[in-house]
């Protein structure tokens, strides 16, 4: 697994330095995109639309469009001078009971292993005496810039840090449309439908779920190419550049010649100071 | 000797602070004998930097640790310190000896300027081919690719001039008398890019991917854009050797030469026995094949 984050986990006066793994990888089947005509992988160009020059990496800056076409620029020292303090650390801030956060807080998971074996007594430490309590860890940690509320937990012995969105980011449910108020149910059919969910009452084996679109479409993919249904992009074309140079070698050389034996060169192939000739393309 | 001091250059006070600070540790370069170089050096180098917009690279303690690049001038720079506003950055113009001192104060210890001048600013003097050994190879594949080009440019009658770059590589300046922009620049580059990793393909790349190049020199033709700079002539390096990216003849290359023989401590005496050999860019020549060249480029 790749260590994604390095730093340490405060708690009172104890640092535990550790490494931080993404806990979950997304499996979606990623499509090319091609030019529908020459089935060749188009290529994104970023284009200044101003200027009408691509861009490079080294030409980007950061904007913040404060209002509509007016941006303030922000680069990386400023965003380093206002780094928080905590950017090497997942500064727990109190233990509570995981059933009072509600799973729409949970955002993304990660595994947290102690760096070395110094390490790992006080991770070990950590684990053991929350699992004790059954309290987990509300701790402020910053990845790739962003500072973020998390919780720290255990599984299987193993510390998992989940990050969770603060307060003001999750929507407010008086916001969605379209929910009944108050409406009168019959004990009958409330006793039926418990009823129904008692019967489709079992435990929860994650392994029993497939994701059967991902299996559907790489069978079909299997199929297709098996059955020779594939386009291929052809080379890109190019005329042959060297046997253009060997052309305008050629011309240069006989533009020369002729200037040695005092005579003027064909006009095509004159150019004049301070003026250029016009340029063909294609 | 005090923690600090004012110096007078050209009736200009420059606050000159830790004069014994090592600069280049492993060549036992302190910053005084720095700023003594540097005034030597000057007259070569501010005539190619002084139009330019200038970026330097500071290390405040030295080559070897952290460094940044400075491009916008500083808020605390001396009202005599000349810049140009370009894409809302004030560039300092690298024009004169105290300017120089003052930056050599500040531990800018390379300095990279623009292809165009500032009075130009879509048109660079200079077409720039820069050949810089991928990893795992060595200075003399760089040396042999260059041979090559100039091989190519004598059959067009194109004059080019190299120098090293001061790191590692290589770099052919043909000069344009500042007679294309920079799209047209790029596509006579692009040319010449594509010519020689078709003529050499085992030995010249344009592929963009590192992991692609394998043991192949990389041809950057790409680096030519308005606001990008490049190592200048004379410029010292951040190199253990604090050596110099200095012009060399096309016989010296032939022959076999380091880009660690020239550094900062030997670079006066070798200019003032060769002569400055990048004068001829500041005259600004117009070289009438180039044209030829970019209307091919256009067929290609």
């Amino acid at each position: 697994m790749h260590t994604m984050w390095k730093g340490s986990v405060s708690f009172g006066l104890v640092n535990i330095p550790v490494k931080m793994f993404a806990a979950t990888e997304d499996k979606d089947i990623r499509f090319k995109t091609l030019h529908k005509k020459c089935r060749t992988p188009i290529r994104q160009e970023r284009v200044c639309p101003a200027c009408n020059e691509k861009i490079g990496p080294d030409d980007l800056v950061r904007g913040f469009e404060y209002e509509p076409g007016r941006f303030v620029l922000i680069d990386d020292e400023d965003l380093e001078a206002i780094q928080p303090a905590t950017a090497k650390t997942a500064e727990i801030l109190d233990f509570v009971d995981l059933r009072e956060i509600d799973p729409i807080y949970f955002d993304k998971s990660y595994y947290l292993a102690p760096q070395d074996n110094t390490g790992g007594k006080a991770y070990s430490l950590l684990c053991q005496a929350m699992k004790n309590t059954g309290r987990i860890a509300v701790a402020k940690i910053t990845i790739r810039n962003k500072q973020s509320l998390a919780v720290i937990r255990v599984l299987d012995n193993i510390l998992v840090l989940e990050t969770i969105f603060y307060p003001d980011e999750v929507r407010p449910v008086s916001q969605v449309p379209g929910i009944p108020g108050d409406i009168r149910i019959e004990e009958r059919e409330l006793s039926m439908a418990r009823q129904l969910i008692e019967n489709l009452t079992s435990e929860f084996r994650p392994e029993k779920y497939r994701d059967e679109y991902r299996e559907d479409l790489l069978e079909l993919i299997r199929k297709k190419a098996e059955g020779k249904e594939i386009v291929t992009a052809p080379e890109a074309p190019q005329r042959n550049v060297v046997d253009l140079m060997a052309a305008l070698q050629a011309s240069l050389q006989q533009a020369q010649e002729m200037r040695k034996q005092g005579k003027e060169p064909p006009a095509r192939q004159r150019a004049k100071k301070g003026k250029k000739e016009p340029v063909e393309t294609g | 000797m005090p923690d600090a001091e004012i110096i007078m250059i050209e009736g200009k006070k420059i606050r000159f602070s830790n004069p014994e600070k090592l600069l280049w540790p492993k060549a036992g370069i302190r910053k005084i004998d720095y700023l003594a170089r540097m005034l030597e050096l000057a007259p070569y180098i501010l005539p190619h930097s002084k139009d330019r917009l200038l970026t330097s690279i500071r290390y405040p303690h030295g080559a070897g640790d952290e460094s940044f690049f400075q491009k916008n001038a500083p808020e605390y720079a001396p009202e005599w310190v000349k810049t140009h506003t370009w894409n809302d950055t004030d560039y300092i113009l690298l024009d004169s000896l105290p300017t120089l001192a003052w930056l050599v104060n500040l531990a800018a210890l390379e300095f990279h300027t623009s292809f165009n001048t500032w009075q130009r600013e879509n048109h660079p003097t200079s077409l720039v081919f820069d050949l810089d050994p991928s990893e795992g190879q060595r200075f003399e594949e760089a040396a042999e690719v260059a041979l090559l080009v100039k091989e190519t440019l004598d059959s067009l009658s194109v004059k080019g001039y190299v120098k090293t770059s001061g790191a590692t590589g290589l770099q052919i300046y043909i000069p344009t008398g500042g007679r294309y922009d920079y799209n047209e620049a790029r596509r006579i580059n692009e040319f010449f890019g594509r010519y020689f990793s078709q003529k050499y393909p085992g030995k010249i790349t344009i592929e963009r991917m590192v992991e692609k190049r394998g043991a192949r020199l990389y041809f950057d033709y790409l680096q030519m854009w308005q606001g990008k700079t490049i190592a200048m002539v004379y410029t010292p390096r951040a190199t253990d050797h604090a050596s110099i990216s200095m012009p060399i003849g096309w016989d010296e290359l032939e022959k076999g030469i380091r880009p660690e023989d020239f550094t900062l401590n030997n670079a006066l005496e070798r200019i003032k026995k060769k002569g400055d050999l990048f004068a001829p860019l500041l005259e600004n020549p117009v070289q009438e094949s180039l044209d030829s060249i970019l209307k091919y480029a256009g067929l290609s």
